[in-house]
């Protein structure tokens, strides 16, 4: 079983509270889908650091793990974690939400490095990455494919479509990850529409489920070195999350799924968040 | 013209698998409609190249892009309300925002299979589909436009749209035309009318000007193969020589050819113009010659409707 050591893993926290507070400094354009970019934070964070093949030198090497970000609005992550490996200078980062930005609020693969597919129309990005995971198999080469899901975007049928085509296809180089928060844009998911129970639905789709933490780099780490979960299948992972996690006055309100926020909000929310970042570290001891 | 008639369904099957034997890049997804149609043939010679996701359009779509932007050259097929409609912002988002080469084959289009009724015969897919960027749209009229339709989609950076009619097609075209992708073909040149048209009613036209002409109205026809992006100097030059023009679809009036012919004549030459089409009505259920007859869509009809608007313009 592969494992994290202490000091990887507070690298880790370090690195995605750094994401955190850049976050946060995109905030101070006054909004942004912060609740499932720190959500889904720590998930791609470990990805980027740990799991996926990728040159940040070189963006469009062909031997490259392939990462779709399905749930396009919760690219605020994306982008300072894209930003933190070196795609792209930080500097960009401060351009969020301005004219002609190449960081908006739905990613586009034509204004950035590392962006691999224009997302933002929840249930797209599925379908995408069984084919891209599809190819390649037809020209033998050995990469992966992951797609990032939310759990409220899987009430679109279009979500369950490509989950079909991928067990049909023994799409086995694919791996969806679910950020379970438990929120969307009017309420909580059981409230709003009910897609669970998730696991058992992906099973019947046919394919193999494991549920995590998603905030535990350990528990993450050793599910996703373990892929794929069964020859021939593809893998999905149901990660529980907290919603705008690590921003404690944000935590588990679907309030925070778009927010609207003021300056001074957001320099407390930094203070916010670095504090955070201490208790998480002192946990690993 | 002579007398050849063909299958478009055969010649789209037989130009696939050429394409398919030239360029390994080549992919074809079916969802579960077009194998007895313009795919079998090629899904027989190479079966690892064709992927078939179902009655499942909306991901069919996005696999679609997923393999394009993966380097692949795509062609998708199905009926045209469900590879068009039904997948529509999967076309927008994925297909054309991206750029990728995806040529999605929209098999039976208007009347075609007409006893269907109003779900299967659509008259608007031309309409949604011209109002986004980077689409290209062919309505081929005759066997060697529907081949070379094929050869022209796979060498264009960017989403393609083909039309295919179910009714056999004559041939317009001597054996060396060679289609041009945005350029229009006169057919018939005349000094009275320009009479713009595309697929099913290129003859019907033909018809309808050779009618005309035993009445002493000398029509040119034009052949609007590509209707996005249509020809503006054909338009313009055959407009200023004429003064009048109508458009002849078999397609809704609102959005279709003649309202993209409408949208350059209104800015550079706006002359009289007439729309002969589908006046914004879901379809009547009958045999093709019946439906076209009820609409008005004959070359007799066309004929009669050019003179009446010819008197009153």
């Amino acid at each position: 079983m592969s494992k994290l050591s202490k000091d990887e893993i507070k690298v880790l926290i370090n690195k995605s509270y750094k994401c955190r507070e850049n976050i946060l400094k995109m905030m101070r354009k006054g909004e942004g889908h912060i609740g499932g970019a720190f959500s889904s934070l720590d998930i791609m964070t470990l990805l980027y650091n740990k799991i996926l093949k990728h040159d940040p030198g070189n963006p469009g090497w062909a031997e490259r793990d392939r990462f779709i970000l399905s749930a396009g609005h919760k690219c605020l992550a994306l982008y300072a974690v894209l930003a933190d490996q070196g795609y792209f200078s930080e500097d960009i980062l401060w351009t969020y939400n301005s004219f002609n930005t190449r960081v908006p609020m739905h990613p586009d693969e034509k204004s950035l490095p590392g962006i691999e597919f224009p997302t933002g129309a929840l249930g797209h990005g599925l379908a995408v990455a069984n084919a891209m995971a599809l190819t390649a198999r037809l020209d033998r080469k050995n990469y992966r494919v992951f797609a990032i899901l939310g759990d409220g975007e899987c009430a679109e049928g279009s979500v369950w479509e490509a989950a079909m085509a991928a067990s049909h296809h023994k799409i086995d180089n694919l791996t969806a990850i679910i950020d379970r928060n438990g929120l969307q844009v009017n309420g909580r998911t059981t409230d709003v529409m009910n897609t669970g129970p998730l696991e058992d639905k992906f099973r019947s789709f046919g394919w193999e489920v494991k549920t995590v933490n998603g905030h535990n780099f350990s528990q993450l780490y050793e599910v996703l070195s373990a892929l794929p979960f069964s020859q021939g299948k593809p893998s999905c992972i149901v990660a529980d999350t907290v919603k705008c996690k690590g921003l404690t006055f944000g935590e588990d309100k679907y309030e925070f799924h778009h927010w609207h926020c003021e300056a001074d909000e957001v320099d407390n929310a930094i203070s916010v968040v670095n504090s955070e970042k201490g208790k998480e570290l002192s946990k690993v001891e | 013209m002579n007398d050849i008639t063909e299958d478009p369904r055969k010649v789209i099957s037989n130009a696939l698998v050429e394409l398919g034997a030239k360029n390994k890049n080549v992919l074809y997804i079916s969802c579960d409609s077009s194998l007895g149609a313009s795919g079998g043939e090629f899904n027989k010679r190479f079966p690892q190249r064709h992927f078939e996701f179902g009655i499942a359009e909306q991901n069919a779509m996005g696999e679609a892009a997923g393999f394009a932007i993966s380097g692949k050259t795509v062609f998708i097929a199905a009926y045209v309300p469900f590879i068009t409609f039904r997948c529509f912002e999967q076309i927008r988002d994925d297909v054309c925002k991206t750029k990728v080469n995806v040529n999605i084959m929209g098999n039976n289009c208007g009347f075609s299979v007409s006893a269907l009724g109003p779900t299967h015969v659509i008259l608007e897919d031309v309409a949604i589909l011209r109002s986004i960027p980077n689409i290209t749209i062919i309505s081929p009229g005759d066997g060697l436009e529907y081949y070379q339709a094929i050869f022209a989609a796979a060498e264009i950076e960017g989403p393609v749209y083909i039309r295919i009619h179910r009714q056999k097609v004559k041939r317009i075209n001597a054996e060396n035309y060679r289609m041009t992708i945005g350029k229009a073909n006169i057919l018939r040149s005349g000094r009275d009318v320009s009479i713009i048209t595309c697929s099913s009613m290129v003859p019907k036209t033909l018809e309808a000007a050779q009618i005309l002409a035993a009445k002493g109205i000398d029509a040119e026809a034009i052949n609007m193969s590509t209707l996005k992006p249509v020809d503006r100097e054909a338009i313009l030059e055959s407009s200023l020589k004429t003064g009048r023009v109508v458009t002849v679809e078999e397609h809704n009036i609102v959005n279709g050819l003649g309202a993209a012919v409408a949208e350059v004549l209104i800015k550079e030459n706006p002359v009289k113009m007439k729309m002969i089409g589908i006046k914004d009505l879901f379809a009547v259920v009958g045999d093709y010659d019946e439906v076209i007859d009820y609409y008005g869509l004959t070359g007799p009809k066309i004929a009669a409707q050019v003179e009446e608007f010819l008197n009153q313009s």
